[in-house]
């Protein structure tokens, strides 16, 4: 109980000493060798070299907050965690099935990203929340070299950006604000579902002219594996031109409720696009739920990390601090004797 | 027997993944029936009833629009929507048909006039596809 009393006492001293470095060392060293205690000479020494990001070491009441805040960190970092691996379950399954909705089309329409027509439209995908790693820099980086590669090609060339996600908004505005035809953003306030992509693709296709659409997105291959991909769709115009009709199938087919074949090939485009943005919506929900959990997972253990130094440095020094104590009681004492 | 491969596919699930000897669409401009070599062909689908045959038995699908690819006795149907008649209750149709239809009388302007339209024909086409299912014995 005295000794208690003592340390308490004690830390307030110690407090004093570890600001004064020069001092506290040399009485470390001293006093520590002179009475051979085990961490005589790491004792007060010590409190030099672990100065933790800084010239002066910190005390023990600033690190013992440090080290409270960087635990809550780590919790929040673990919760948000578990919260995006419960999500991502849920959403990978809806993209895994929706994947077989729109591989018809490409049987049919066949597949023609090299196809480049005079407008360009780059639906870019991206997430309105932050903290999910660099998945929207790719897509917005690839979304920058799209527009790049289109104005190499010569002049007539004409690039419109449409953004779904907060994240790719703030990204290419800052550049491209002409070039940006719309914003799409708080997609994920219900879950996302086929109705929300059709009215996206209504919204696109009523708003602006194009030959060629881009989706930029990134697709899901495993928890930790998001491969960015460009989809490519064309126009009803450009379908029925001679260059997709050579790579499609669609000649061999009649049509039947008596359509011209232009107005088989809008209805089928606007589909097309409705499928394709709800399958690369899906995915990128589910790039960034696996990204958030990568994300939170090592920053959850980054924050062990710190709080491990932390520890270790402030019970270096809350032991020093109570050497310092004892010895100076100790010797005391025999100063009265002697 | 002579059997083609069927898919139906929704955009939240596959509705049907299977072999089929008949199948019957509501196309825009009426019923067509498939049978097994049929000549390619690609129909867009209006909200109506499908209706698919597996060894004399037809089991009867509500769809809400959508395309059929005919090929190589391989036919892929995408819908927007579906529903399976056995999932459909006959009262709880019958009371959203009602509905739909008083809606219809009472819609005021040209928007409100086809969005009633749309719904009356969605709730018609489930309140066929459940009668239809009766009729042929598959739903109940």
């Amino acid at each position: 109980m005295a000794t208690g009393a003592a340390r308490r006492g004690g830390s307030r001293l110690a407090k004093q000493f570890a600001d004064k470095l020069t001092l506290s060392s040399s009485v470390g060293v001293q006093n520590g060798g002179a009475m051979g205690s085990p961490w005589g000479m790491q004792g007060l020494g010590a409190t030099n070299e672990v100065a933790p990001f800084g010239a002066r070491a910190a005390s023990n009441q600033a690190v013992r907050n440090r080290m409270r805040s960087v635990k809550n960190i780590q919790k929040i970092t673990m919760a948000m965690k578990m919260v995006a691996a419960s999500k991502l379950r849920t959403v990978q399954v809806k993209a895994e099935n929706s994947r077989g909705l729109f591989q018809p089309f490409t049987a049919l329409l066949g597949d023609a990203p090299a196809i480049m027509g005079n407008k360009t439209l780059v639906v870019t995908l991206s997430t309105d929340k932050g903290l999910c790693g660099g998945i929207n820099s790719t897509v917005v980086k690839y979304s920058r070299s799209l527009l790049k590669l289109n104005q190499l090609n010569g002049e007539g060339q004409d690039t419109k950006f449409v953004i779904v996600g907060d994240k790719g908004k703030a990204q290419l505005q800052r550049e491209y604000k002409k070039h940006i035809s719309t914003y799409i953003t708080e997609t994920q306030k219900v879950s996302i579902n086929f109705t929300q992509c059709a009215m996206i693709a209504d919204e696109i296709i009523k708003s602006s002219e194009y030959d060629v659409i881009k989706v930029v997105y990134n697709k899901f291959n495993s928890a930790v594996s998001f491969l960015p991909t460009v989809a490519t769709l064309l126009s009803p115009e450009m379908l029925a031109g001679e260059e997709a009709q050579k790579i499609g199938d669609l000649e061999s087919y009649e049509t039947e409720g008596a359509e011209t074949q232009g107005e088989v090939l809008q209805n089928l485009a606007e589909f097309q696009l409705a499928s394709v943005l709800y399958n690369a919506m899906l995915e990128n929900a589910t790039s960034e739920m696996g990204a958030r959990m990568s994300a939170m997972d090592s920053s959850t253990r980054n924050a062990g990390e710190v709080l491990d130094r932390l520890t270790l440095s402030y019970n270096r020094s809350r032991q020093a601090s109570i050497t310092t104590e004892l010895i100076e009681i100790i010797s005391g004492a025999a100063a009265l004797e002697g | 027997m002579d059997t083609f491969r069927l898919r139906v596919i929704a955009p939240d699930r596959i509705i049907f993944d299977s072999r089929a000897a008949e199948v019957i669409l509501a196309t825009n401009t009426g019923l067509v029936g498939i049978l097994p070599n049929h000549a390619p062909l690609l129909t867009g689908l209006d909200i109506g009833i499908l209706k698919i045959r597996t060894n004399e038995l037809w089991s009867v699908v509500a769809v809400m629009g959508g395309f059929a690819m005919v090929h190589d006795n391989d036919i892929t149907i995408l819908v927007n929507e579906a529903e399976n008649a056995k999932e459909i209750n006959l009262q709880e149709a019958q009371e959203i048909f009602q509905l739909t239809q008083t809606k219809v009388s009472q819609a005021d302007g040209r928007k409100e006039n086809i969005e009633a339209n749309l719904n009356l024909k969605r709730a018609k086409a489930r309140l066929d596809a459940i009668q239809e299912g009766i009729k042929e014995g598959t739903a109940s």
